[in-house]
């Protein structure tokens, strides 16, 4: 309550958000020249060592020929496209095709491509070109045209392999911001989905796209999204966790406040809640913002499978994040502070079990924590086939032989094992824990379970104190909103979720109520 | 809330004997007219906390005494409430861990809280609420099968009048909550109806807190018989270690201890603001220095009463003897000028 009303008070101050967009950066552009050759000569001295640079010099019609050279990049363009319907139909021009603004015609009459775009300054072609694009000069115009007839090397739309699913689309995001995007207008077919491209990195001239939906996002947070991202001034981003660091709201914490999501029916699903996508060439990791603690127990299967399982799998989520988090620290509190708390069988088990151990239960717990996280880190960066030997070795190691050759007791190896499973059950969460739980183990090892509670304590009031782009970390659940628990702890039918979370969207409407079906009486009967 | 309901049943057990719990809910509701006063101070002197209404009302002089007093009350009570941390944990729990490190954990905790604001500290607060309530309940629920009922009767066997002196043993608690409303003032909505939703906020946590102290009071008198719960002074620990499920839960003290840690660090948080809210009021000491330099002072505070009875008399002193009368006096008198102002139309500066 008290929450509420002092968010209520504090809402008035809040600061405003209407500074204008990003702006390009004002230099003085250089103009494109009437005489072609000097245009040539400004492109060579652009790219003075470009051996990959494609210059192809050509006449336009035989009788009155106009001289002309299309430029682009070995390697960005489509050539048989290009071939086809750039050079074919401009080497079969006819001078009496010609007639009035030899750039207007080509543009409007001749060239067989979707997209071509007329340019004035050097700087717009040079972009063009490094972009893929084939770029056009014609001698007297001092204007160029570039064609987007693209085509590199591109992986094919596939399974994500970090989020797999039994039921649900198998589709994933690429590495083409294009197809990216296509992928999410092919969910959301609706002119409201609003895709504002940007730019970038100095050196890298990266592509990335703002995607949200008009009249069901923020605006608020769309106009600070775009905010954060323009006064990103870096060298290069080669991919979305570059962005990612430059604009999200607490650089120093465990706990990130921008999702990502290599799914396109995940990152609709969010885009349909209220969020706001950004997609960045070169990478299928698409960042959704705002992110808030609860979206790490949901997963897209719950959506589409029936509510009981669902609702059955996240709690059994939210115990394996409290496990893989605490377990391993309460163990050590238990054994060495608090043996009162243990069934007295269970506890003789345990002495029993740790009496040859040479260690104290702390100095057990982090060593076999840090052979784990060794192991875990192997296992992922070497090739599959290497990886399951060292994780077989690894299992021997830090199991089997620990335990035979006296240097560790039997439980704890149950524990670390319990621990690291469940760490992969909530695989956003899966850094956050890992720290998270050494930490832990530290406070437990010298304090049993007030510095547990101190160490949950502390982490509850950093989490209190996040906010991602505006939105606190924990909402629904603190400040607790009622409506928005419909799909935290539980997973209503979908004909019962009629809002959208409150404090992602002005537009709370999904659906209209009384969606239960009703199907009619059996006439039998 | 805070940690009312960790002595309460001690206290009225004290005073009023085996009739003791049926003073907890009267006293509480006693909070409800003193709630009421400072919110009718918040509508008439919007975004301003207490001692700065008193230097308006009472003038620059008689303003910053009272805020002086306010500031030492208040700082040395939240010393004492660091130092029962230590204290708890040791007596119950960790008697070999150096006291000096829950002090410190505690108050790192403390001071964490209170830099993360207000709006933070109203969340936590949030959190562990429900947590405190599920513990007490469970607590109270595990300990139905160890119930005699008949140490409650006779009823009312020494007549009334002890029930009135243990009423104002409890007074104070809702003391407690009037001093940290003295200070929270100036962060409230002023407009009637967000008002309007305070006062009935007022009415709610009074009897809900009152309520479950009640309880609590009830169900320690009936375990251990009014004597025992007068010489138990942390009996809701003592029913913590009694509990037994079968044979798989036993002696889960430990962790309501984890959640009553909870609950004292929301107290000891609410002193430290008040301190800070009274140094800046008064003195115009803000800033970060000024926070550790409190914190330093709680942990002075606290090792200055290390053991558990010299603690336990200090904290009785400090709420029947500083924070009772000091509140009551204060928040009536700073009522009833202010009242009397408005009537004559009279304006301080």
């Amino acid at each position: 309550m008290l929450t509420k009303i002092i968010r209520k008070s504090t809402r008035k101050k809040r600061r405003q958000s209407s500074e204008p967009l990003c702006q390009n950066p004002s230099g003085n552009p250089t103009t494109l020249s009437k005489k072609l050759e000097d245009n040539r000569q400004a492109i060579l001295n652009t790219f003075p060592k470009a051996d990959d640079l494609v210059i192809r010099e050509f006449t336009i019609g035989s009788e009155a020929p106009v001289q002309a050279f299309a430029v682009m990049i070995f390697g960005l363009f489509n050539e048989d496209s290009v071939n086809e319907n750039l050079f074919k139909p401009l080497l079969s021009v006819h001078n009496n095709q010609l007639t009035g603004s030899t750039l207007e015609i080509i543009k409007e009459s001749i060239l067989s491509v979707s997209s071509v775009q007329e340019v004035q300054t050097l700087e717009d072609t040079v972009t063009g070109i490094l972009s893929g694009d084939t770029v056009l000069f014609i001698d007297g115009a001092d204007r160029a045209l570039i064609a987007s007839i693209r085509g590199f090397a591109a992986r094919s739309v596939e399974e994500p392999s970090t989020e797999s699913v039994i039921r649900g689309p198998r589709e994933g995001f690429v590495e083409s911001l294009g197809t990216n995007i296509s992928l999410i207008r092919r969910k959301i077919k609706n002119p409201n989905l609003m895709v504002e491209k940007m730019t970038v990195g100095r050196q890298t001239k990266t592509s990335l796209a703002i995607v949200h939906i008009q009249g069901i996002a923020n605006d608020e947070v769309v106009q600070e999204v775009k905010k954060r991202i323009c006064r990103i001034e870096t060298d290069s981003v080669l991919e979305s966790g570059y962005i990612e660091s430059f604009i999200e709201d607490a650089p120093y914490s465990l706990f990130p406040t921008v999702g990502n999501s290599e799914k396109p029916d995940i990152v609709s699903a969010k885009l349909l809640e209220g969020r706001v996508a950004i997609l960045t060439d070169g990478t299928p990791l698409v960042l959704t913002v705002p992110y808030l603690f609860i979206e790490a127990f949901q997963n897209s299967e719950d959506y589409y499978s029936r509510p009981y399982l669902a609702t059955f799998i996240r709690w059994l989520r939210w115990l394996a994040f409290f496990i893989s988090t605490f377990v391993p620290a309460l163990y050590v509190a238990i054994t060495t502070y608090h043996q009162e708390l243990l069934p007295t069988s269970l506890l003789i088990s345990i002495a029993s079990a740790n009496e040859g151990s040479p260690f104290p239960t702390i100095v057990e717990a982090l060593l076999m924590q840090i052979a784990y996280e060794i192991l875990r880190e192997a296992g992922l960066r070497l090739p599959k086939a290497v990886g399951q030997a060292v994780s077989i070795v690894g299992a021997l190691v830090i199991g089997e032989a620990a335990v035979s050759a006296g240097l560790v007791g039997a439980p704890m190896v149950v524990v670390v094992a319990l621990t690291g499973i469940s760490s992969f059950v909530v695989p956003a969460f899966t850094d956050v824990t890992t720290i998270a739980r050494f930490v832990l183990l530290i406070l437990s090892s010298f304090s049993g379970l007030y510095g547990v509670m101190l160490g949950f304590a502390g982490f509850v009031i950093h989490q209190l104190s996040l906010r991602s782009f505006g939105v606190p970390y924990m909402s629904p659940l603190v400040p607790l909103n009622g409506s928005g628990l419909n799909d935290v702890i539980i997973r209503k039918p979908w004909w019962a979720m009629t809002s959208r979370p409150h404090s992602l969207s002005r537009n709370t409407t999904r659906q209209v109520d009384s969606l239960a079906p009703s199907p009619p009486e059996n006439p039998g009967n | 809330m805070g940690t009312t309901f960790l002595p309460v049943a001690s206290i009225v057990s004290s005073a009023g004997g085996r009739d003791g719990w049926m003073i907890v809910l009267p006293a509480f509701i006693l909070g409800i007219p003193y709630g009421l006063m400072v919110l009718s101070l918040l509508s008439q002197f919007p975004n301003k906390n207490l001692l700065q209404v008193s230097e308006i009302v009472f003038g620059k002089g008689i303003g910053k005494l009272i805020g002086v007093l306010y500031i030492l009350i208040t700082g040395y009570f939240g010393g004492l409430l660091l130092g029962q941390v230590g204290d708890i944990y040791e007596r119950s729990i960790m008697p070999l861990t150096p006291i000096s490190l829950f002090y410190l954990g505690t108050i790192i905790l403390v001071f964490y809280l209170c830099k993360s604001g207000i709006e933070v500290f109203a969340r936590f607060s949030e959190v562990i609420f429900p947590l405190i309530i599920l513990a007490l309940i469970l607590n109270l629920t595990l300990s139905i099968s160890r119930i005699e009922p008949g140490v409650l009767l006779p009823i009312l066997s020494e007549g009334v009048m002890p029930l009135f002196w243990g009423g104002l043993k409890v007074a104070p608690f809702v003391m407690e909550y009037i001093l940290f409303m003295a200070g929270i003032l100036a962060f409230l909505p002023t407009d009637m109806k967000e008002i309007g939703q305070l006062r009935r906020e007022v009415w709610r946590a009074v009897f809900l807190v009152g309520i479950l102290d009640m309880f609590v009071a009830f169900t320690q008198i009936l375990v251990f018989g009014p004597f025992e719960t007068t010489r138990i002074v942390y009996g809701l620990l003592v029913l913590g270690k009694m509990v037994e499920v079968s044979r798989t839960v036993a002696g889960v003290e430990s962790l309501f201890l984890g959640v009553w840690l909870g609950a004292l660090v929301i107290k000891i948080s609410a002193f430290l603001f008040t301190v800070v809210w009274g140094l800046e009021t008064v003195m115009n000491l803000k800033g970060l220095k000024w926070e550790i330099a409190v914190c330093a002072v709680f942990m002075g505070i606290a090792f200055g009463f290390v053991r558990g009875s010299v603690l336990i008399s200090e904290i009785s002193f400090v709420d029947n003897y500083l924070i009772l009368p000091f509140t009551t006096i204060w928040i009536l008198g700073l009522w009833g000028t202010a009242r009397w102002k408005k009537g004559k139309n009279i304006r301080g500066n």
